[in-house]
């Protein structure tokens, strides 16, 4: 007999817990099902470790680059890699204890094992052996079953000398030398992060600048700094091939038409990630795929099936655990038939937790232009804000990006210290449209660095105070 | 002109240089080409040359100082004139600048406002301040002088304390009630509206306030920067109407500068969150109202909005915005004005049987449909050129008479809609072109396809009853107009005529016209007048001018 639900979701992340918890919220009797523990990649293996991880770095650049900036003298500093990486470790699985208890709480039905599509409302579930435990049958499915590292033949991961992010982010000895190919977020994240621990470091990257999404400006600002650190940056390169020899990867780049060798004791492949589609019977259930995700309608988040819906990353771009959460409330609130606006893509916040931190929202200077509008640009440094003085944080600017037409804030870039808390308020400013004005006249305390937000603003108008 | 002189970009992968000379003081001439200061990247250093010829007005990086690239470093001034280089410090000890850009403030504010001297006194003149900014006052000290078109008078303070603010100069007249300044009680300067708030504060607070602005505060800010402040916040300080929906602030700058009135602004429906309008909203109501598609979107939006219930027997409909907007107009309409209507009957023997001979040639030769009522336009507007007062409004105790008229025709909309579009200088059209204005005011309304401007600023309305056959009715006057005029159908009736002393029935084409009048301005003797001068023209249609 099956055991049946309004709402079954495959896919315990960021997507998938979300949407089970608010499906509960609103009377839905719901499933989670999951092979592993809840909270997918984000909590188990990605944002959060990472930040723990990232965390170490910069407490350990401080003692050890600027100790004596602070007028305090370190003496013996050293580090246990292995207890970094067991910190991380213990943080992964505590917070994914929590989710479990949230689940708990809302009364969501926790199923472990792997889920496949027997039809458009039956789910099997299969334990680690292959074998069916049990079918699940439901109103509403819901896919969230995430994405993983792509991998591409040139880079033949093995997990051992070419590795993926869930592997960087658990090794068990700090290797001497990495390459970093691909840098988006997660790439130079590692980057950061190791580098900073003394392992020779060097990023490729295929497109002209690193973080490539970001604003050519702070792109540049950022390599210009991770060079300033000794970092090899190599940009506009392409990897032709990647080996492992002797226990060392050998990898073949090639820029302008040259190639050259590198080598390094371990390979990172940060190329992106692909969706979870494999495996779980879309073709059976006739579930429409498209080049690597499964293809929904982005206001309601359903497939060519009119029972089956997929949020998260397996439904493509952008690949962030808060939209795959957005998606999910959403999805569960659009089933629910309440009338709620639509996840606006344009209004997403991203960001890069090296130092200094990256964060950025809406669009680029570029991207304005390229679509026509008429810009007026605001621009305020932190080597201008008495609290990054006093911080010891001058570096990065807010860079404010505004419709000249009708004071729209189009978009906001920051680099610096703190700048994935400071993008909050231009997230907040984009999705109420605020204007210039709403920004200039929000009184900002002093000191902060969010002042710096405020005077960008009212530099693009001429009307900065400090600088 | 000012020219901002910036931290120039020295190669690909440098993003700031240190200034390490100046060459030229604040105040030299500088020439074209000439250096003026120093700098050194990590890469070079190197010497900047002038772009212009000009006066070195301000220098807003010193040496030693590094900054971004693109930074300005320094101001120069090309036109000599102007470019004198004024120094900071001058402008700010200016007294009247001094004392609107400090900040320091004790003390409870006390509005000092245009005292009413009489029932009917609605304003007043400031004649003489006897006290400027910063002066001490004692309560019952003489403040200022008015004058009203009753009495002249001085006028005492209120409170003893210091003069902070004075809002309206001399020679100004303003409504009374008007806040012309105010008095700080305890004394100490505070800057324009900030005051209410600052207020509030501890000293202590006030005192970190003001160093740190002294601290950050390393240039000042210039007397045209301020005035460029100053105009943002007043434009953001008129709210464009009130309502209970949140318009975001970027909803309100499009509404403004696209000339969005506040009423088409309330009709529009929202997608942002909880039914928000939202950006996408407006621009997409910009766009249909520029194709001319503006009141079909509300017309499908009636549809989309309609959702009904039912409830015992009896179905709930939600209204529509149409419905809720002519409730309100007609609430409105009653609340506002003293209705009165006085009727009269017409006999159209003349205009009947012009029509009936020449109806036909007007079609043919000039595409024109003659109808009754645009003869009957025509007679109004020559009735309201000759009672000016039938063609005005009432604003508070004033009366606007409107040295133009723009006649208004009431369209019924099926199945539910009403609009008065107006014809614009309608006294400067003969009946011919009375007759297509009509038709096509009609047409377009009946479509859709109406400007804006055209639903606004009638001066006085004409509603045609008379099409569904009713003979007279007491119409509701369309705001803020004071008369509107109710046309009934021409049907043929016996009458009695009388010729030469001989009274005898004759069967004759006569209508009811029905005058409402706002009878706060218009009494029955202008209203029967007007109404009589109307009937004359008509009866006595002069129709080898139409």
């Amino acid at each position: 007999m099956a055991n049946k639900y309004d709402v079954a979701i495959l896919g315990g992340g960021p997507g998938g817990y979300v949407a089970a918890i608010r499906a509960a919220q609103l009377g839905f009797k719901t499933v989670v099902i999951d092979k592993d523990n809840l909270g997918g990649i984000c909590l188990n293996w990605g944002c959060i470790p990472t930040k723990s991880l990232i965390k170490n770095a910069e407490l350990y650049d401080v003692m050890k680059n600027h100790a004596k900036d602070f007028g305090i003298t370190v003496e013996g500093l050293s580090y246990d890699f292995s207890a970094i990486i067991k910190r991380s470790r213990k943080i992964a699985d505590r917070i994914s204890k929590s989710v479990d208890y949230l689940i708990r709480k809302n009364e969501v039905v926790r199923v472990k094992g792997f889920g496949k599509l027997l039809s458009k409302n039956e789910i099997g579930i299969f334990d680690t052996e292959g074998k069916q435990t049990e079918i699940i049958e439901a109103d509403k499915i819901i896919l969230a079953t995430g994405a993983s590292p792509k991998i591409v033949p040139p880079i033949p991961v093995d997990r051992e000398f070419i590795i993926t992010s869930k592997e960087a982010m658990s090794l068990p000895e700090q290797p001497e030398s990495l390459i970093v190919i691909g840098a988006g977020a997660i790439g130079v994240e590692f980057a950061y992060f190791y580098h900073t621990f003394g392992t020779k470091v060097t990023i490729i990257e295929m497109l002209d600048n690193i973080l490539p999404i970001e604003d050519e400006e702070v792109s540049k600002t950022l390599e210009t700094n991770f060079k300033k650190s000794g970092m090899e940056i190599y940009t506009s390169t392409r990897v032709d091939k990647a080996v492992v020899v002797d226990g060392e990867v050998v990898v073949t780049i090639e820029k302008d038409g040259e190639k050259k060798e590198l080598r390094a004791s371990k390979v990172l492949s940060a190329i992106g990630v692909s969706g979870n589609i494999s495996g779980l019977g879309l073709e059976d259930v006739g579930v429409e795929v498209e080049r690597g995700h499964i293809k929904v309608n982005y206001e309601t988040y359903q497939t060519n099936i009119d029972s089956i819906y997929a949020i998260g990353d397996v439904i493509g771009a952008p690949w962030l655990a808060h939209v795959a959460s957005a998606e999910a409330i959403t999805c569960i609130e659009r089933i629910k038939g309440m009338e709620v606006a639509s996840v606006d893509y344009g209004k997403i916040p991203g960001c890069t937790y090296c130092q200094p931190q990256v964060a950025s929202i809406g669009l680029t200077e570029q991207k304005a232009k390229e679509e026509g509008y008429e810009i007026k640009i605001g621009k305020f440094p932190f080597s201008a804000s008495g609290k990054a003085f006093a911080s010891g944080d001058r570096e990065g600017f807010v860079k404010l990006i505004f419709d000249a037409k009708y004071g729209e804030l189009l978009g906001a870039h920051i680099i610096g210290s703190e700048a994935t808390e400071l993008i909050a308020e231009a997230g907040l400013a984009i999705s109420m449209e605020a204007t210039h004005e709403s920004i200039i006249k929000t009184i900002h305390a002093h000191p902060t660095l969010s002042e710096a937000v405020m005077e960008a603003a009212a530099n693009a108008y001429g009307e900065s105070i400090h600088i | 002109m000012r020219v901002e002189v910036i931290m120039p970009k020295m190669g690909e992968s440098i993003h700031e240089g240190t200034l390490i000379k100046w060459h030229k003081k604040k105040g030299d001439k500088v020439s074209k080409d000439e250096i003026i200061f120093e700098i050194a990247t990590d890469k070079v250093d190197t010497e900047i040359p002038s772009s212009v010829d000009g006066i070195l007005a301000e220098i807003k990086v010193f040496e030693n100082e590094t900054v971004d690239i693109d930074t300005v470093v320094a101001i120069i001034e090309t036109d000599s004139e102007s470019a004198e280089p004024a120094p900071k410090k001058e402008v700010v000890k200016d007294p009247a600048e001094d004392l609107q850009t400090t900040t320091k403030v004790g003390g409870n504010l006390i509005d000092v406002v245009m005292p009413k001297m009489g029932e009917s006194v609605m304003e007043g003149t400031i004649i003489k301040w006897h006290k400027s900014v910063g002066d001490k006052v004692e309560r019952d000290e003489i403040l200022f002088e008015i004058a009203t078109d009753k009495v002249d008078t001085e006028v005492p303070a209120i409170s003893a304390g210091t003069l902070v603010e004075i809002f309206v100069k001399e020679n100004e007249t303003v409504d009374v009630e008007t806040v012309v300044g105010r008095i700080s009680s305890e004394g100490g300067l505070v800057k324009g509206k900030e005051s209410e708030i600052r207020s509030q504060k501890s000293e202590e607070e006030i005192l970190e306030t003001t160093a740190k602005e002294t601290v950050l505060g390393e240039n000042s800010i210039l007397p045209a920067d301020k005035a460029g402040v100053k105009s943002e916040t007043e434009k953001q300080s008129h709210p464009i109407g009130e309502s209970n929906r949140f318009y975001s602030p970027l909803v309100l700058n499009i509404a403004r500068k696209e000339g969005i009135s506040f009423d088409e602004l309330e009709s529009l429906s929202g997608t942002g969150v909880g039914g928000r309008v939202s950006k996408r909203d407006i621009l997409a109501y910009l766009k249909d109202r520029k194709s001319g598609k503006v009141f079909e979107q509300k017309a499908t939006k009636v549809e989309v909005e309609k959702g009904t219930a039912q409830k015992d027997g009896v179905e709930i409909i939600p209204m529509d915005n149409i419905r809720k907007r002519i409730m309100q107009h007609m609430l409105n309409s009653r609340d506002t004005s003293v209705h009165v209507t006085a009727i009269t009957e017409v006999e159209m023997t003349i205009i009947d049987k012009f029509l009936k001979e020449k109806k036909k040639k007007f079609m043919e030769e000039d595409g024109v449909k003659l109808t009754f009522l645009s003869f009957i336009a025509r007679a109004t507007v020559k009735a309201l050129r000759e009672y000016p007062m039938m063609n005005a409004s009432l604003e508070g105790e004033n009366i606007l008479l409107k040295k133009f008229v723009n006649l208004g025709i009431a369209v019924a909309i099926e199945p539910n809609g009403l609009i008065v579009p107006n014809i614009k200088n309608a006294d400067e059209i003969n009946t011919k072109g009375l007759s297509r204005a009509i038709a096509d005011l009609g047409f377009r309304a009946r479509n859709k396809k109406l400007l804006p401007d055209e639903i606004s600023g009638g001066t006085f309305s004409i509603t045609n009853y008379g099409v569904f056959g009713s003979l007279f009715g007491t119409p509701i006057i369309n705001q803020p107009e004071v008369g509107i005029l109710g046309v009934g159908a021409v049907v043929k009736k016996p009458v009695v005529v009388t010729i030469d002393d001989v009274d005898s029935i004759a069967i004759k084409p006569m209508m009811y016209l029905s005058l409402s009048h706002d009878h706060r301005l218009v009494d029955g003797l202008l209203g029967g007048k007007f109404l009589k001068y109307v009937k004359d023209y008509l009866e006595n249609f002069d129709t080898s001018k139409v």
